[in-house]
């Protein structure tokens, strides 16, 4: 662009523009010795030399403010010539910009005028740092077009020496990298131009005492240690030249220097993250394994650094030998240079950023956390890069190998900064060992640590402590000497990416080994498997002829007020149960588990309400079935509620009426259409019981612990077992209407409600029939008395009675057929209501269940609305209905859709 | 004991099927024919104490009480090897052993004279059990013994123990062969009133059905008495197995009758069975069973041990079902099987009332080894079984139109002056049938049973 129109005009020009910049400073400046006014010239000229498009949009102000603030500084000063140095500098500037030049490059050179003008004062005291400028520029110029590529390496070393500059100005004008100089860029800049020479006029000094002495110094901040030439910035750390003794420096040897110190600034982040007094290393024994590993590598840096001072020293010596005389000798090495220190310094630098990064992120990190952020590191093409952080991770993981390995082999956690990932809950006691004692502290756990292979760890320490304390055993795992050696010394296996390692072999061992161990325990001496089929039997009333037995043992007391039953009278029902049952078969120490319990009465509860069974385990047993237990409580309930209404139905109103209606023979044209109704009625309450009790005792119940007998004998571990245990009572919970939320429950119970409303109904009625009936063979027997008697007949008065009584008998039957009319009425909505939601329910198992219940398709034919939900059309609703409220927690149907297929 | 069932076999029939009953439990029971637990059973799983008390030295006694008029057929078993299986109180013959000569009143008074005797020991084993659920009565309803005794003792019975269960194994005469017994309708038209009136469940065996069976579907030319009880025997312990191998259902006699039965006199059920094998042919007839074809096979008419089942175009429908299932059932297919029925509308339903199949899945006994995988039994209550009492008052009609054969009841107390208890009875007969026509009807609900009523109170 300028150097264009520049070369055009020839040598005419270039003199004029020197001429004009010498006079701006001079304006500015005030008369100087040659020196620095030949610096001040030289820097100027760099401004118009160097690429426009480096700096400007960095500059801060326009041109034109430049250009007044120096007015104004300029007015601000004395006169000292009587001249007006503002003027004169106007003058001048008019004069420049006639000059064709590039606008950006005269603004630059405005705003280096300004600085310049703004410091000019005391400007002289820092002669040092222009003419290292210079000559560094020229240096550098030489130096670097010869050496590297262009572009490759941007010198830092006037960007930042200006920068201080800057700053110390104050006014913010420039920043370090406004004057960042690209050389090469320069070689074809104005540099090329006829300009004088100002660069080439001052001559880097050439003393080798001052040379050895910056590459002292630069070994010496390798280190971190503060030179003659190197000082280090009190706010950001990093090393800056010294100002004092800048001027020693060529620019070249300054930006060296500078690039130098960085490893320096690197070597004291590393330290200090090594440094357990700042407070903000990694926590822990894991954070301490890291910092040892910090300092560790530090170590192995400061060799490599004293090998370097080792080497200068040994050619000082050969020097100072040499000057001595002894010049045909050249032992002791060959000089060490800058350059040679910049070949150097590449890797370990590379290795020291790395670990800056690396340790920088581990800040105030512990444990798992701490060990997943260094993995994170791991993934990197740059096998230096890679092999760094596979040391680190691994003197990392040390402590928590060993902590993996204690816990998996001997049950303990040795865990003082709360680092492992696996937490044992000190407020719980050993009754919940189990299921709540220890947990996986998930913020704990390493990336790479699989969350199946966290749990497996768990639960091997879990089996060791709960064989320990709650088994009371104390023998260990076998071979455990073995797996401890191995897992304690393949650290590293425990991030490999693929778990196939010797490492995960020994894990997997001692998991296998330790919950076979469990498992046998539990289903050998302690016989689990006899116990959750105990508690099938017993509990949920698999077993059908005890349970049958048991509530015609204790009929009298189930029937009885709750405020008059003692438990203990039913303890001894309930073993005469046991024993005149299949139940004896079985083995006494299930027996012995099973209990009757009287719960605490509220007012109108009966024997019914109240009693009812439970099964007590203890030791290892209650650590694992304990949480089921109140499972078993609600399941009981309906399961019992459910013989209960059995129990109404058959032996008591069925019964009832197939023997009455033998008695009542003779009566049949009185109370034979109410008895046809009531019997009807029975037959179709019966059916839904019946059907209900299938359903839940054999298709849910049944057919899920078929499922569970399969998982427990294909069970490896004793958590399989338990859990294939809980799923299951959680699937029969579901199963049997508890606690769905929906009113599906609450029809059922209106149907028992009117089931037992009916056993009422009929012994009421009964009682009244065979009140009628009574009174009826009395007057046959009047009547044959008084034929033995000799006086015939009854009187009128009888006769009138006996009518009466039988009219009155009549309107009973009459009134009662009227009850029964609405309970069956009560019964059938609620039958209604309970088909309904059935069949219109998600679950197909229940929908099948409801068209069992209504086989023949009676209520539909009644109930025009439970065909509805057998239509598209209602089906399609309900789907929208049911996305509509997949949010909503009761929809219970959303939520288990999947898990029922059939 | 709990829910112990007493066995009284009554007559030559009676005894026969009883006898084939015993062995058939003591069979599956792993009880030796003396009564002695066999080695390989001691650790069983199933229900002895239901049909078997224990006697002192351990033997397994069965609850059984053997009747007869004639010595022929209890001596026959009391020299059979089971002979030592029974207890020798339990066994009434009649002291003068001449038989009721197939005469229902000469049975049934025959019985009016030895009730005392008889009823000592009903007494005492009612005494002997903790909690008696009920007694079970095998009988013929076309002889003398089993007839008539029958009717007496079931009379007794209801009267004696009303809070008991009285369920019947009834044989039914086979309508196919001309009986060598001519007063047959009489003693069948009697013998079932008794049956509707005093028992609470009766399960009809019909020789008919069963002789076709034995022909049709076993290719037996002519069928032995003793290959029509071994299927007698079947059934029977197969319909009583959710008592003897407890589960979570079904597990006792009233349970088990109760969903079945309606009404009081709606009670006679009726048996299927498939698949079907005896002693002499244990090369399966069908090849494949699965839930689904053993209990489509129940529903077919051919399966059925009675032969009045109704084909579908008539009206007659089902009033209730239970089918017991053995073997190896997967229990998802249970339900997959009743929905194909329902689709399929196998099975004709009644009206008035919700109506299914009910299913129990008992255990089978492990000593007995059955060539099928799967074989079921079905207890149906079903509205075309009255063709079969139907038919019976046709016969009775026939003959009591000419009055033929008359003279030997009349040489009894209970018809020395009129016939009107034959009247009664066809009456009742009658009157039952009409009840079940009326279970077809949707209007069932408001039947009222009327004439035969107000004539019997």
């Amino acid at each position: 662009m300028s150097q264009e129109k520049i070369g055009a005009d020839g040598a005419r020009m270039s003199s004029e523009l020197a001429e004009i910049l010498s006079d701006l400073c001079i304006c500015i400046q005030g008369k100087q010795s040659p020196e620095v006014h030949e610096l001040a010239l030289a820097r100027a000229a760099q401004c118009l030399a160097a690429n426009p498009g480096n700096f400007c949009n960095s500059i801060a102000l326009t041109e034109r403010e430049c250009v007044q603030k120096i007015m104004k500084l300029l007015n601000a000063r004395e006169d000292v010539d009587g001249t007006n140095a503002a003027s004169m500098f106007y003058a001048i500037y008019r004069k420049f910009l006639l000059i064709r030049v590039d606008p950006y490059l005269r603004h630059s050179l405005m705003s280096y005028l300004l600085s310049m003008a703004d410091k000019s004062v005391d400007f002289s005291s820092e002669n040092g740092d222009g003419s290292s400028l210079t000559s560094a520029s020229d240096n550098l110029r030489q130096v670097l077009s010869s050496r590297l590529n262009s572009g490759t390496f941007r010198s830092s070393t006037n960007g930042s020496s200006l920068a201080y500059t800057a700053n110390q100005n104050g006014n913010g004008v420039a920043k370090g990298g406004v004057y960042s100089y690209d050389a090469t860029q320069s070689s074809i800049g104005l540099g090329q131009q006829p300009l004088p020479n100002y660069l080439s006029t001052i001559e880097a000094q050439k003393n080798p005492e001052v040379r050895q002495d910056i590459v002292t110094n630069a070994i010496y901040s390798f280190t971190g240690v503060q030179g003659k030439y190197l000082k280090k910035d009190v706010v950001s750390g990093r090393f800056k030249l010294d100002p004092m003794n800048i001027k020693a420096l060529t620019t070249g040897q300054a930006g060296m220097l500078l690039r130098l110190s960085e490893l320096g600034y690197y070597h004291d982040r590393v330290a200090k993250f090594a440094d357990v007094s700042t407070g903000f290393n990694a926590m822990g024994c894991m954070g301490q394994a890291l910092i040892s590993k910090l300092k560790e590598e530090l170590t192995d840096y400061h060799g490599q650094v004293s090998i370097l001072h080792d080497e200068m020293n040994r050619y000082r010596r050969a020097q100072l030998s040499r000057n001595a005389g002894k010049t045909g000798e050249l032992g002791g090495g060959t000089e060490l240079t800058l350059f040679k220190l910049l070949a150097w310094y590449i890797k370990p630098l590379h290795r020291l950023q790395w670990l800056t990064k690396i340790a920088d992120a581990c800040q105030m990190k512990k444990g798992g956390d701490l060990a997943s952020t260094v993995y994170d590191f791991l993934d990197n093409g740059n096998s230096m890069v890679n092999e760094l952080v596979v040391q680190l991770l691994t003197s990392i993981c040390g402590p928590l190998v060993r902590m993996i390995s204690k816990w998996m082999l001997e049950g303990d956690i040795a865990d003082l900064y709360g680092e492992f990932f696996v937490e044992s809950l000190s407020e719980v006691g050993a009754d919940r060992l189990w299921h709540d004692k220890f947990r996986l502290r998930m913020s704990m756990l390493p990336k790479f640590m699989p969350l199946d292979l966290a749990d497996k760890i768990l639960k091997t320490g879990k089996c060791i402590n709960f064989l320990r304390e709650i088994c009371e055993m104390q023998e260990l795992v076998k071979s455990r000497d073995q797996l401890k050696k191995t897992m304690d010394n393949n650290v590293s296996h425990i991030f490999s990416y693929v778990p196939d390692t010797s490492w995960h072999a020994a894990v997997e061992t001692s998991y296998q080994q330790t919950s076979k161990h469990v498992l046998d325990i539990m289903i050998g001496p302690h016989k689990l498997l006899n116990h959750l089929q105990g508690m099938r039997r017993y509990l949920l009333l698999g077993q059908g002829d005890f349970v049958s037995i048991l509530i015609e043992n204790m009929k009298e007391e189930l029937e009885r007020k709750g405020v008059d039953i003692y438990a203990h009278d039913l303890s001894g029902m309930l073993d005469a149960a046991l024993r005149c049952t299949n139940a004896q078969y079985d083995d006494p120490d299930i027996l012995n588990h099973l209990d009757v319990v009287v719960q605490r009465p509220f007012p109108g509860d009966n024997g019914w309400d109240i009693i009812s069974l439970r099964y007590i385990v203890h030791g290892p047993l209650a650590t694992m079935l304990e949480p089921t237990m109140p499972v078993y409580k609600a399941l009981f309930k309906p399961l019992w509620r459910m013989k209960h209404m059995e129990f109404v139905l058959s032996m008591k109103i069925w019964k009832e009426q197939m023997g009455n209606a033998k008695t009542l023979r003779m009566m049949k044209s009185e109370i034979g259409k109410a008895s046809h109704r009531l019997q009807l009625f029975t037959s179709e309450i019966m059916h839904f019981i019946h059907q209900m009790q299938y359903y839940v005792l054999f298709e849910v119940i049944e057919c899920n612990w078929v499922e569970l007998q399969k998982k427990m004998q294909q069970a490896t571990t004793l958590d399989d077992i338990l859990d294939a245990h809980e799923k299951f009572l959680r699937t029969i919970t579901l199963g049997c209407f508890i606690n769905t939320m929906s009113d599906t429950e609450q029809h059922l119970e209106t149907v028992y409600m009117n089931i037992i409303e009916l056993e009422k109904w009929q012994s009421l009625f009964y009682k009244d029939c065979f009140k009628e009936l009574e009174a009826r063979q009395d007057l046959v027997k009047m009547v044959e008395k008084s034929e033995l008697e000799g006086s015939y007949g009854l009187t009128t008065e009888h006769i009138l009675q006996r009518d009466h009584e039988s009219k009155i008998f009549a309107e009973k039957v009459e009134t009662a057929s009227r009850g029964l009319e609405v309970i069956a009425s009560a019964y059938e909505k609620a039958v209604s209501g309970f088909l309904l939601n059935l069949n219109s329910s998600q679950d197909p198992n229940l929908q099948l269940f409801g068209t069992r219940l209504d086989f023949n398709e009676y209520y539909k034919k009644r109930d025009t609305n439970l065909s509805k939900p057998l239509t598209f059309e209602h089906m399609r609703m309900s789907n929208v209905f049911s996305l509509n409220n997949r949010n909503c927690p009761n929809s219970r149907f959303v939520i288990h859709s999947p898990a029922t297929k059939e | 004991m709990p829910s112990e069932i007493i066995t009284l076999q009554l007559g030559q029939c009676g005894n026969q099927i009883g006898f084939e009953f015993w062995k058939r439990l003591c069979l599956e029971h792993g009880i030796s024919p003396d009564g002695v637990l066999e080695d390989f059973a001691t650790d069983g799983q199933d229900r002895k104490d239901v049909f078997f008390y224990q006697a002192d030295d351990n033997h397994y006694i069965p609850r059984a009480v053997l009747l007869d008029l004639e010595p022929r057929v209890i001596n026959n078993i009391m020299t059979s090897p089971y002979a030592k299986l029974y207890n020798q109180e339990n066994v009434y013959l009649s002291k003068h052993g001449g038989g009721a000569g197939n005469n229902w009143a000469s049975g049934f008074s025959q019985g009016e004279k030895v009730q005392e005797e008889v009823f000592d020991i009903l007494d005492r084993e009612a005494d002997g059990s903790d909690s008696l659920e009920g007694f079970v009565l095998c009988h013929s309803i076309a002889g003398g013994t089993g007839s008539g005794m029958g009717s007496y003792v079931l009379e007794r019975l209801s009267d004696r123990f009303p809070k008991k269960l009285i369920q019947t194994y009834s044989v039914f005469p086979n309508q196919d062969e001309i009986s060598d017994v001519v007063v047959q309708p009489y003693n069948s038209i009697l013998t079932l009133k008794r049956l509707t009136k005093c028992a609470d469940s009766v399960v009809v065996l019909d020789n008919t059905a069963l002789n076709r069976i034995a022909t049709e579907r076993l290719h037996i030319q002519t069928p032995t008495f003793t290959q029509i009880n071994n299927l007698v025997s079947t059934i029977m312990s197969l319909s009583t197995t959710t008592l003897r191998y407890p589960s979570y259902m079904n597990n006792n006699l009233i349970g088990l009758t109760a969903s079945l039965i309606p009404t009081p006199q709606l009670h006679f059920l009726m048996t299927g069975y498939t698949p079907l094998i005896t002693d002499y042919e244990t090369k399966t007839n069908v090849r494949k069973t699965t839930v689904l074809d053993v209990m489509r096979r129940l529903l077919q008419p051919k399966n059925m041990m009675v032969s009045a089942t109704a084909d579908k175009q008539n009206r007659h429908c089902f009033i209730s079902i239970l089918n017991i299932i053995q073997g190896e059932v997967d229990p998802s297919q249970v339900h997959k099987s009743l929905q194909r029925i329902r689709e399929r509308k196998l099975a004709n339903f009644i009206p008035w009332g919700p109506a299914s199949i009910q299913v129990a899945l008992p255990r089978s006994s492990p000593y007995v080894q059955s060539a099928h995988k799967v074989s079921g039994l079905m207890l149906a209550n079903h509205t075309g079984i009255s063709a079969l009492f139907k038919r019976a008052l046709a016969q009775y009609d026939k003959l009591k139109k000419r009055n033929a054969f008359l003279d030997n009841f009349r040489r009894e107390s209970m018809f020395k002056d009129d016939l009107t208890e034959l009247d009664l009875a066809r009456e009742t007969v009658d009157c039952l049938v009409q009840e079940y026509e009326a279970a077809t009807q949707i209007d069932y609900p408001q039947w009222s049973p009327g004439i035969e009523a107000s004539k019997a109170g």
